[in-house]
């Protein structure tokens, strides 16, 4: 039974909508005009037809869609009662006193009904729909509010990670430059050779340090400005300049020649960050070349790029860290201390160089020795 | 040089001890203060002949110390800002305001003594200068700027130098050893009207270079300050 009920409502759902109108019309009238039959059958009343039709008219404009079956459905419930449950039996008249009014009146009532329902219906539909379209804004404006928060939240990390890295760094700067410093202080004065070798080595560590340090906090301040490094008209000749004072003070053994171009290279740029790339290189040379001696440090114009180029005369650069700078890899992990630093000096170097849109490159010269060299747009 | 009393404000204890332990084994008297508020004290009790100042300190900033410092009116003291290196318009705004020179930091220990001398030796410039004794001759190594005739030589021989390159050479030979900001150059080469764009003093620059045949990795005479301007290197 149950199930004969479902399979009924789901055959009910697939009619078509003026099916089902039109089917609920028929339905309700039928119910009226037996009730009607009832009602004349066992009170031989006949007046209360008029009211069980309208009342099957307020119906079916509940029901059905518009108006147009509760007006077919008023005009059918006059006739019936006019024809079957009125005096005479079974034909239409409207010759007794009183019927006309009473017909008439019967379908204007219907009509007025069925009007007020529809506009009821109408108005009810509307604030279905105004309160959907109001929950749907709500929702999407939650979801926008919880996308703005995610995005918000990844950038306060990223911010976050940033901040950290940079106030590290700073914060190692500090005890660095005191270590370095007071190590400095103790070698002015006489401390017999054992005891100034260890300061010395003191020294030398918390010096290579500092440049990591200072490496570290290049690299933080790409990422957070790395849209507007502050790029503006600069000498390249003074900033590689400063990279060799820079480079002679740490490794006062040093020997580094610069050769200038004879026409002035204006470069836009962030000097600082330059005059690290140049440092990093110079160092690299210095550390790890083997041969510390003698390293030239070129700079000339090739149409719009201002081109550095630091040349050693050491054993060169291996396969794989050649491919690896090809490739725009990072340095392979070098086993040994000797290479301590090499990677993220170079990788520094990379990212500042192409932060000023130029490219870095290194090869091996025929007769020996390593060639960085990077390009800068002019 | 054994009584020329320091002041040095930094509130790092480990810092302000290395350099005042450096200090004193070079000679000078060094009066540490880790604060801007006993700096001041400490300034206006003991008078010092220079000051070391942090500009990153706890209780106050660097750069309202200096003002107070440079509030009385004659007041001379030279004054080294000391200053992290990403900061860099604050130390140009320090130099600005009267400051005399800078250091970065990190910084060594023989940085830090020959900024302090050169300093010094300035300081004493100025005051003779103030005294009347105007020159109009300037040598430093082999360079020499003669101011009344508008030439210059390098080891002897004479450098053919526009209008304005000497004016240049002029400036860092009367302020020798002082840092002197592209802002100030400009101001004083091309009138206060010139545009913020220092690249035609660069290139200038970059000329008078190539006229004295000099190398800036092996500077004789003219040291670049990267991001700040320009001085003359004076010997020692």
């Amino acid at each position: 039974m149950g199930r004969l009920r479902a399979r009924f409502w789901a055959l009910w759902a697939a009619l078509p909508q003026v099916g089902r109108d039109l089917g609920v019309t028929v339905a309700l009238l039928a119910l009226a005009s037996l009730g009607c039959w009832f009602l004349l059958q066992y009170t031989g009343q006949e007046n209360n037809s008029a009211l069980v039709y309208v009342l099957a008219v307020v119906l079916i404009s509940l029901l059905t869609n518009g108006y147009g079956y509760a007006v077919a459905a008023a005009l059918v419930g006059g006739f019936c009662t006019n024809y079957y449950f009125m005096y005479p039996y079974a034909q239409f008249s409207l010759e007794l006193a009183g019927y006309p009014v009473a017909m008439l009146s019967m379908v204007a009532i219907s009509l007025v009904v069925c009007t007020l329902t529809a506009r009821v219906k109408i108005q009810a539909e509307e604030a279905q729909q105004r309160e959907q379209s109001t929950r749907a804004l709500y929702e999407l404006n939650e979801k926008l509010d919880r996308e703005k928060a995610a995005i918000r939240l990844e950038k306060d990390r990223e911010a976050m990670r940033s901040n950290i890295l940079r106030s590290v760094s700073h914060d190692l700067r500090t005890p660095l430059t005191a270590i370095s410093g007071a190590a400095a202080v103790l070698l002015e004065e006489d401390l017999g050779e054992r005891n100034a070798s260890l300061v010395s080595d003191i020294k030398t560590d918390a010096d290579s340090l500092i440049t990591m340090v200072e490496n570290l906090l290049s690299v933080t301040r790409l990422q957070s400005e790395a849209a507007a490094i502050q790029k503006r008209p600069e000498l390249l000749e003074e900033v590689a300049g400063d990279a060799v004072l820079l480079l002679r003070r740490r490794f006062p053994e040093a020997e580094v020649e610069l050769i200038l171009p004879q026409d002035v290279l204006v470069v836009p740029m962030d000097p600082l960050l330059i005059r690290q790339v140049i440092f990093n290189l110079l160092e690299n040379a210095v550390r790890h070349s083997g041969a510390p001696g003698s390293l030239s440090l070129n700079l000339f114009r090739e149409g719009e790029w201002a081109v550095t180029q630091v040349a050693d005369q050491g054993r060169g650069l291996s396969h794989e860290v050649l491919a690896a700078l090809a490739q725009g890899r990072d340095l392979p992990a070098q086993e040994g201390d000797a290479s301590r630093g090499m990677g993220i000096g170079l990788s520094v170097c990379r990212s500042i160089v192409a932060a000023h849109g130029g490219s870095l490159e290194a090869e091996n010269r025929s007769w020996g020795g390593a060639v960085f060299r990077f390009r800068l747009p002019m | 040089m054994d009584d020329t009393l320091i002041l040095v404000v930094e509130d790092e204890r480990t810092i302000s001890n290395f350099i005042c332990r450096a200090l004193s084994s070079a000679g000078y008297k060094p009066l540490p203060a880790a604060g801007g508020k006993e700096a001041l004290t400490l300034y206006f009790s003991h008078r010092p002949d220079l000051v070391l100042l942090d500009l990153g300190l706890p209780d106050m900033d660097g750069l309202e110390v200096l003002t107070q410092l440079r509030e009385e009116p004659g007041e001379e003291t030279p004054v080294i800002i000391l200053t992290a290196r990403d900061r860099e318009s604050e130390k140009v705004k320090a130099l600005d305001m009267g400051a005399d020179d800078y250091i970065v930091k990190p910084f060594g220990v023989p940085e830090v003594l020959a900024r302090i001398r050169t300093t010094l030796r300035h300081a004493s410039r100025v005051s003779q200068a103030a005294l009347g004794k105007k020159r109009a001759r300037y040598q430093v190594g082999g360079l020499v700027v003669d101011s009344d005739s508008h030439q210059a030589f390098v080891e002897g021989r004479e450098v053919h130098l526009t209008q304005n390159e000497f004016k240049i050479m002029e400036l860092l030979c009367i302020h020798g050893g002082k840092v002197l900001t592209y802002d100030f150059l400009l101001k004083q080469v091309w009138g206060p009207y010139t545009s913020g764009d220092n690249q035609i003093l660069r290139v200038n620059m970059a000329n008078i270079r190539r006229k004295l045949g000099e190398n800036p990795s092996r500077p004789k005479y003219i040291l670049t300050e990267l991001g700040v301007g320009y001085r003359l290197l004076e010997d020692g």
